[in-house]
């Protein structure tokens, strides 16, 4: 037993090692073996590359978490406060707005429309917040939350609380909040996986090189190889674009960078992510 | 339900605020001047901001106008121009290319020139070649300015200098793929270091064909012969001749043997390979010199031939969705006749990111690599540009015999509407992506894959397709002989 998930944990890892593994290879060994567990050759120029990209990088990681910490604290209340609000059965409008979220999971309206409305209607181009807003809300989460709300905060404990002479903030913040702990880490891991992983909202609102987060830079590092690629008629003009793109181990480098503090973060998130999602599966 | 009541009341609020507020600045007009946007391909670099105001100096006082160039980096710039020109954005100028160009300008996202090109652009209109003018137009329509550059394709193979030299092999004999064999097996036998023939999946055979969806597609007008008629060019044997030998390469070794699924570009820098197929302009061998660090051989395999896909390359056009047409043809007409501006835009600041050796002659100062990198073959008329100090003297008069001696095609200015057999076309697209990069890598034998793609094809619906690419081409020839 112990073997086999040993054996199974391995191979849940061994693409990372074998990714930091070729980050640590020589240019030359790549383009002559191609991807080797040992390679024949190692060497730290992949690092060097960033480091001389160091300002770049450092930036964008600073973007990334700003995006990321800002990002999940606005996307989680948000998501908490109207799911806790769908959840209680006193809500009049209940009904209409579980409606309004459900809605958008069945029809979304389109990549254009996305446009126009963050960068024409709110004028958020070139903004960190184009980076936050449109993913501040997630239909999905907020189903699972209020699900959670249903499950784990008895009405009771509201309406003793409301003998006592809490308001509504103070009941939400002093009691519905504890309790919902486990669901809170869930969604704050969730979106918080969500922005840090995000880089769509930047290839279409961000110009900027200065607000270009993590991902978004590794996203355009693979999006001009492949423009390489479909435009081999370039002929001598593709060699300047060739000039401004990094190697593979380069590459890999930036993954290694990129993964790196998302995946050491990931224990830490881990107790509460497992009794938080059974929450979202158990009938009553 | 107060609070609901408010806080429908204050989004409201915030919603009309927002939307006031969203009118792009950048296109207001500050007293006379007018501000222009202008969407360029390439990484965005550190130093355009600086170059930008320079720039904008000189045009404010000449056209009375500001440019406000927005950089989006390569493989983002097709998807965000959609984008962009779908949701029906005001900007003035953006570059465009090949078939994003064909397909939005018979969309209607762009404007049509003609008139603006004689009333504003006039010096320009004379600056670039005709046949460029006249290929890039679609029905008579010119949609964008095309920059001026080599009009022709003309493919060479590329050989490693130093293996040539090592071998003493006579490559100047070299004219078809056949005549690599003898150097090909010499390599593969006394190099085991070397690939002797390098291909990856994007790997395109050279064919006497033009092609009109692009060449991973399967309808083709030939070059020579019947010139009319549009057909299949797998069923062709001259297609089938050239499938065998790259077969007979693959089966022998020459080729590696993934290619079909590879994504290797083969940098120059590696020097792993002993010869490959290039897309030719005039004195790029010093450019592959310059990355290969080791002498580069060329020998070109056909003669220059003008079609859609090269005067398409790459082009400034003018958005439907413009507010001020005049001033951006005006300010196109300044980029491509007006060799300050178009130095200043392709190069930086003189002293800043380079440096004057003597009349014309330039040298680079470091700050030009790192922080104004500018894709010189996207920006516009390339004939007034200063060379480089290690560039040869004559660099442009060469580009010029290079195009007079290129031939057009035959369907040169012939820009096909896909918007009938879109699903056909799509269906089409899924079966040539299955079979033709085994076919044009030698991976699979030709013989029998060939056949079997042809029928999978018409299955497809190629005929279809076929039918209205010969309906089309029979009335833009009869529009264009009257």
């Amino acid at each position: 037993m112990v073997v086999i998930l040993g054996l199974a944990a391995f191979m849940c890892i061994f693409p990372f090692l074998y990714v930091i593994v070729i980050s640590f290879t020589a240019e030359e060994s790549l383009a002559l073996n191609g991807y080797q567990l040992i390679p024949e050759s190692w060497s730290v120029d992949a690092y060097t590359y960033l480091w001389n990209m160091r300002d770049q990088l450092l930036q964008s990681y600073g973007i990334t978490i700003v995006v990321t910490v800002l990002g999940t604290i606005i996307s989680v209340s948000m998501i908490a406060l109207y799911s806790y609000a769908i959840s209680r059965p006193q809500f009049r409008y209940r009904k209409f707005f579980t409606f309004f979220a459900f809605f958008t999971m069945l029809f979304g309206a389109g990549l254009v429309p996305l446009y126009i409305v963050v960068s024409q209607v709110l004028g958020l181009r070139n903004t960190i917040w184009a980076l936050i807003i449109p993913l501040a809300m997630n239909a999905f989460y907020i189903i699972i939350m209020r699900t959670f709300f249903m499950r784990s905060v008895p009405e009771s404990i509201l309406e003793s609380a409301r003998i006592d002479g809490a308001g509504e903030w103070r009941i939400f913040f002093k009691i519905v909040a504890p309790l919902a702990v486990p669901g809170i880490a869930t969604i704050s891991l969730f979106t918080t996986l969500g922005y840090w992983n995000d880089w769509f909202n930047a290839l279409l609102f961000i110009d900027n090189p200065d607000l270009v987060p993590l991902q978004s830079l590794l996203m355009r590092i693979e999006n001009n190889m492949e423009f390489m690629r479909q435009n081999t008629q370039l002929g001598a003009a593709a060699h300047q674009i060739y000039s401004t793109i990094p190697q593979d181990a380069a590459k890999m480098a930036m993954v290694v960078i990129a993964t790196l503090p998302i995946a050491v973060s990931y224990p830490f998130f881990q107790k509460y992510f497992i009794s938080g999602l059974t929450i979202g599966g158990v009938k009553e | 339900m107060k609070t609901l009541k408010m806080a429908a009341a204050a989004s409201a609020v915030a919603l009309i605020v927002a939307g006031c507020s969203s009118d792009e600045p950048a296109t207001n007009n500050a007293g006379d001047v007018t501000e222009l946007t202008w969407y360029m391909i390439g990484t965005p670099q550190p130093d355009l901001n600086d170059v930008m105001a320079e720039l904008n100096a000189y045009t404010e006082e000449e056209i009375g106008v500001r440019v406000n160039m927005t950089q989006v980096d390569w493989g983002d710039y097709d998807e965000r121009m959609n984008i962009i020109t779908s949701s029906g954005e005001n900007f003035d100028i953006a570059f465009a290319s090949g078939g994003t160009y064909t397909l939005n300008a018979q969309r209607g996202a762009y404007l049509g020139l003609n008139d603006l090109l004689d009333s504003h652009g006039k010096e320009m209109k004379e600056a670039i070649d005709d046949a460029l003018l006249e290929g890039a137009s679609i029905e008579g329509e010119l949609y964008g300015i095309p920059a001026n550059k080599e009009i022709g394709q003309q493919r060479v193979f590329v050989f490693n200098g130093n293996l040539v030299e090592k071998y003493g092999f006579d490559t100047s004999q070299v004219s078809s793929y056949e005549d690599l064999e003898p150097m090909l097996a010499e390599i593969k036998e006394n190099e085991p270091q070397i690939t002797p023939f390098p291909a990856s999946s994007t790997f395109q055979p050279i064919m006497p064909f033009d092609y009109v969806l692009g060449a991973d597609m399967p309808v083709a007008f030939p070059l020579t012969g019947d010139t009319e008629q549009a057909i299949n060019f797998l069923e062709t044997e001259e297609a089938m001749a050239v499938f065998n030998t790259i077969r007979d390469f693959y089966e022998k070794g020459y080729i590696p043997a993934d290619a079909a699924s590879s994504n290797d570009p083969w940098p120059y820098n590696v020097e792993n390979w002993f010869v490959r197929v290039e897309e030719y302009n005039p004195y790029a061998e010093l450019l592959w010199e310059r990355d290969a660090g080791y002498p580069i051989v060329t020998q070109p395999i056909n003669d220059p031939v003008i079609k859609n896909e090269s005067v398409t390359g790459s082009l400034q056009v003018v958005s439907a969705t413009s507010r001020h047409p005049e001033k951006a043809v005006e300010f196109l007409n300044l980029l491509n006749t007006d060799p300050y501006v178009r130095n200043l835009v392709n190069y930086g600041i003189e002293g800043t990111h380079y440096e004057q050796v003597e009349e014309g002659i330039i040298r680079d100062l470091p700050a030009r690599v790192e922080n104004y990198n500018m894709p010189t073959y996207a920006l516009g008329n390339h004939f007034i540009l200063q060379l480089f100090e290690n560039e040869p003297e004559d660099k442009w008069e060469a580009f010029e015999t290079f195009n007079e001696s290129a031939v057009p095609s035959p369907i040169l200015g012939f820009h096909f509407d896909p918007s009938n057999v879109r699903t056909e076309i799509a269906n089409l697209s899924n079966v040539a992506s299955e079979y033709l990069a085994p076919i044009y890598t030698g991976s699979v034998d030709p013989e029998e894959y060939v056949p079997m793609a042809i029928k999978r094809m018409e299955d497809a619906g190629l005929e279809k397709v076929m039918d209205e690419v010969q309906a089309q081409y029979e009335e833009w020839k009869e529009v264009m002989e009257e």
